[in-house]
């Protein structure tokens, strides 16, 4: 009698580490989306529970959400999705607006960081006038900003090269060298030989949880 | 942040620059409207107030009657007469007249020359200039030396002036009012149409010492007390007082008002005060209908740009925006865009009120400019702007970052 229910994910347990490197693999429709907001306190899981270090997030309301994303959470998209009319630094600003950090400290973390990524020089050019591996790293600077506990990638060589992608890569398991969780979600067998640990979804379960040595 | 809030709503309208140009005409001729129909309906308030007025601001009457509520036939009943006494009696114990002048009148034949006509003449005491608010043209206005020694001098008004003199010079000649010879000692300025009763024209008045009326006409009456009080919400106290006053002296009922007749402009104002009320009413109704119309225009062009934006949306509240971060700065976004058409209608309104004002011409009202106004048609503007933002901001505040962030 019109049992349409979908689970998008059913039965994940599962467990992510401080400082671990983590791919996330699978065909379209496998859940790899809904995993993916699911860590990111985008959305809840319907059923069942989800701590972010040791919060449980399913316990959390909007606003307390919204906190937490901003300040635990650094978002890295396929298309980038920085603001067109911004300069590259105000983009990498734009989560400190949500929290109480002044003018001054703002421009000077964002500026920090788009050293860290190597676009310093880039800061007042807006994101039209940037090439597309310059977008991915300002976005990855927006990413840093507020020192989060878990970068969360999406597709984030998607919409570039092979060689750009690449260079974000190797900036991304730069990060990860210094301690940052990672998380990366992506179709690509190349980021796919690159990671720590590689999570196989399929239908909505993990087909597999390979974890192996850095190279 | 505001400042980036600011561009982002010039950035909007840039983005759709036809229709925010017909949006902003919108906001702007719906708060120029706010100036330009208020002012004109305080304007034509002020005319009429002003016509009304020109028999003497806030002028308050007192006429002696005939006894009322009685059983005897009305030609039968007893008349009132009020005289010096009792002019003085109001003078000195109503403590809500700012002045009081007794006044007699007759149609008395006035002759100058071998010029002759009926003319309403009145006896006045010097006061009656303020409350008249009458100018002297030429000459000097009756003393109180003139009531005092019964002098026989007269005031006249411009059209008697021109019926009895033509245009020479008027100071200095004399007439025979009633066979006594008189000598003209000052000529008035014109005052004009009078809006309130065709009776009162002023201009076609020669004015006398109270006194020396009374001696031509052989009684020692006054036929009634013109008078104003301090200020216009005494009217009703005033009334009252004199009433009280003089129905004890002339022995009559404090309710008689038939003994004791009292006209006031100011109730006569009062009625056309609440037609002024009900007309500004509708004309702001009007203006702000208007200024809606240009406000759902707002709304609609917001509502795009939320559509269009929902991945910054869906952006901000990933990197830790709250819904009232993203309410508010759409309903930011749109008061701005609002204001920005709301202070180019101010200037419109004001422009054009400037300019109606400048149309020469007696009876056309001129929009009158008052800062109260201005503060209104901003306050409107504000208002129209914010409930027009509160559609767009609910729907950017629903936006689920999951879905938009994966627009593309």
């Amino acid at each position: 009698m019109g049992d349409s229910e979908v689970r998008a994910l059913d039965g994940i347990d599962l467990d992510i580490g401080p400082g671990e490197y983590v791919g996330v693999v699978g065909p379209s429709g496998s859940g790899k989306t809904t995993l993916m907001d699911i860590i990111g306190c985008l959305s809840r899981p319907t059923t069942g529970s989800y701590e972010f270090e040791s919060r449980p997030v399913h316990q959390i309301d909007d606003v307390d959400l919204a906190v937490l994303r901003g300040e635990q959470i650094g978002f890295v998209f396929q298309t980038f999705n920085l603001l067109p009319r911004l300069k590259a630094v105000e983009n990498v600003e734009l989560p400190m607006l949500y929290r109480r950090v002044s003018r001054r400290e703002r421009r000077e973390r964002a500026m920090e960081l788009l050293r860290r990524v190597g676009l310093a020089n880039r800061a007042d050019h807006r994101p039209a006038e940037l090439s597309g591996g310059e977008r991915q790293r300002v976005a990855i600077a927006r990413a840093l900003v507020n020192r989060p506990s878990v970068i969360l990638a999406d597709e984030p060589t998607g919409a570039l090269d092979t060689n750009t992608g690449d260079a974000i890569m190797d900036l991304i398991e730069q990060l990860n060298g210094e301690g940052q969780t990672v998380v990366v979600v992506t179709h690509d067998p190349r980021i796919a030989g690159r990671v720590r640990r590689l999570l196989r979804l399929r239908d909505g379960v993990v087909e597999s949880d390979v974890k192996r040595e850095a190279p | 942040m505001i400042r980036e809030t600011i561009a982002q709503a010039l950035a909007t309208m840039t983005t759709h620059r036809r229709w925010a140009a017909l949006t902003m005409f919108g906001i702007v001729w719906g708060t120029a409207s706010v100036i330009l129909l208020v002012g004109w309906g305080v304007g034509s308030q002020r005319m009429t107030d002003d016509g009304m007025q020109k028999v003497g601001k806030n002028l308050v009457f007192v006429w002696a009657g005939r006894i009322g509520e009685d059983l005897s036939p009305a030609d039968e009943r007893r008349l009132v007469t009020f005289d010096f006494d009792d002019l003085e009696a109001v003078r000195k114990s109503a403590r809500r007249i700012e002045h009081i002048s007794g006044e007699n009148f007759t149609f008395a034949h006035v002759r100058y020359g071998s010029t002759g006509r009926i003319v309403d003449v009145r006896g006045i005491e010097p006061v009656m200039k303020q409350l008249r608010g009458v100018t002297l043209a030429a000459g000097r206005f009756i003393s109180p030396e003139d009531v005092k020694f019964r002098r026989r001098v007269a005031v006249i008004g411009q059209t008697a002036r021109e019926r009895l003199l033509g245009p020479r010079p008027a100071v200095g000649k004399r007439l025979t009012i009633n066979g006594q010879r008189f000598e003209i000692i000052g000529l008035l300025d014109r005052v004009g149409a009078q809006l309130s009763r065709n009776r009162t024209l002023l201009d076609e008045q020669v004015w006398v010492p109270i006194t020396s009326l009374m001696t031509l006409l052989g009684n020692e009456k006054v036929d009634n007390m013109v008078m104003r009080p301090y200020r216009r919400e005494q009217n009703n106290a005033l009334k009252s007082e004199v009433r009280a006053i003089l129905a004890r002296r002339v022995h009559v009922s404090p309710t008689d008002e038939e003994a004791v007749f009292v006209i006031s402009l100011i109730d006569f104002l009062s009625g056309f005060d609440a037609v002024f009320r009900f007309m500004n009413t509708f004309l702001l109704l009007l203006a702000v209908g208007t200024l809606s119309i240009g406000g759902i225009g707002v709304m609609n062009m917001m509502l795009v740009s939320v559509n269009e934006r929902r991945q910054e949306i869906g952006l901000r509240l990933a990197v830790g925006a709250q819904r009232r971060h993203v309410v508010g700065q759409f309903l930011v976004e749109t008061l701005v865009i609002t204001l920005v058409g709301g202070v180019v209608g101010v200037l419109f309104g004001l422009g054009s009120c400037k300019a109606l004002a400048a149309i020469p011409g007696e009876l056309v009202a001129r929009p009158v400019i008052l800062p109260e106004i201005v503060v209104l048609a901003i306050v409107s503007t504000t208002l129209v702007g914010i409930i027009s933002g509160i559609g767009p901001a609910w729907r950017a505040a629903r936006v689920d970052p999951a879905d938009s962030l994966r627009a593309d």
